[in-house]
């Protein structure tokens, strides 16, 4: 059974993934209306549930790999992967409702992401996440979950009308599990 | 043969330039870095020089007293990411190892900035075990920024990639 899902304390949460649906947007308006979790995503808080349902038929729906991050079966946050131009990588991206930031929630999540899409994926050999450099929680979460940091992207990113210096982790198939 | 670094020129291709584009692109020991496949006949010149060189973005070839030996290329990234290019680069091997390709790249990293107003990144990938690439970003004020483990698939195989970068502000 999965081990203590959180920092420190003795908690043991009940994580999940499955694909999302237009029924998830009561829970999808939670993080998806939170400044806090917008922060260094690309898109602002929606401000309507029409815009979140846009969002989810129109993004969620129709991408390669998205799942919602569940905890006891509801949608708290969610993770997506994104096949890179060269068949042996892809990127990882994650985000999670904030009242559950700092319970090791997001790295268990990955984790279960990373063992499955390497199996899904044959030809998939690294996984790879673009961290803004002031985003210490993301930071955290790539550490927890095993990702090797190999450097900083200057003006990799252009978020909400400014450049941003990104942070590169990967892991790779031949590394996990660890 | 000792070059004047001096008398290296940057221009756009021709199609009497496929002979000497042979030179390079017909040599294994340079395309294996690339993602070129290796030309054997003339007419696969022509045709290249025709259909990707000429109408190209942004490629240059880089000539000595007005003949090609090599080339710089250039690749805006699309939409979101059209603040980002990636540069490209080869020579003949005849004429390695002796400053020509830093030079070049020197001559032609001002023009790219230049010629894409809103470019603020000019990245580069170099294979890890080609130092010699490496040495020539090094030496045109590029700044190494990571080794990326198993980040590229090129002719069948997974390589590490060290990643580069210079920007408007450098």
């Amino acid at each position: 059974m999965e081990g203590n899902g959180g920092e420190g304390s003795n908690e043991l949460f009940n994580i999940t993934l499955r694909p999302f649906g237009l029924s998830d947007i009561d829970d999808f308006m939670v993080w998806g209306t939170d400044e806090k979790v917008a922060r260094f995503c690309t898109w602002e808080p929606y401000a309507s549930k029409e815009e979140g349902l846009n969002y989810i038929k129109h993004t969620i729906i129709p991408h390669p790999w998205f799942r919602a991050i569940c905890l006891d079966g509801r949608p708290i946050g969610a993770i997506l992967v994104t096949p890179g131009n060269d068949r042996c990588r892809a990127e990882i991206g994650y985000v999670l409702g904030s009242k559950y930031w700092g319970k090791g929630i997001a790295a268990r999540a990955v984790k279960l992401v990373a063992n499955i899409i390497f199996k899904e994926w044959k030809h998939l050999e690294r996984l790879e996440a673009y961290v803004d450099v002031d985003n210490a929680g993301s930071m955290r979460v790539m550490e927890k979950a095993g990702f090797q940091r190999e450097g900083v992207l200057r003006k990799y990113f252009i978020l909400k009308g400014r450049t941003r210096d990104m942070v590169i982790f990967s892991l790779l198939s031949t590394e996990f599990p660890s | 043969m000792e070059i004047n670094l001096s008398s290296i020129t940057l221009r756009p291709f021709r199609l009497s330039d496929a002979e000497d584009l042979m030179s390079y692109a017909g040599d294994e020991q340079v395309t294996r870095n690339l993602r070129w496949k290796t030309m054997t006949t003339k007419d696969e010149a022509v045709t290249f020089l025709k259909d990707v060189c000429i109408p190209h973005p942004w490629r240059r070839s880089i000539c000595i007293e007005d003949r090609s030996i090599g080339f710089i290329s250039v690749f805006p990234w699309s939409g979101d990411d059209s603040h980002k290019a990636d540069i490209g680069y080869a020579i003949a091997p005849k004429y390695w190892g002796q400053g020509i390709t830093t030079e070049a790249i020197k001559t032609a990293v001002p023009q790219v900035f230049k010629d894409f107003p809103h470019l603020l990144r000019l990245q580069a990938f170099a294979y890890s075990e080609n130092k010699a690439s490496q040495r020539v970003l090094e030496k045109a004020g590029f700044q190494r920024e990571g080794l990326l483990r198993k980040y590229g698939y090129i002719k069948g195989e997974i390589i590490d990639l060290v990643v580069y970068s210079f920007l408007s502000t450098d």
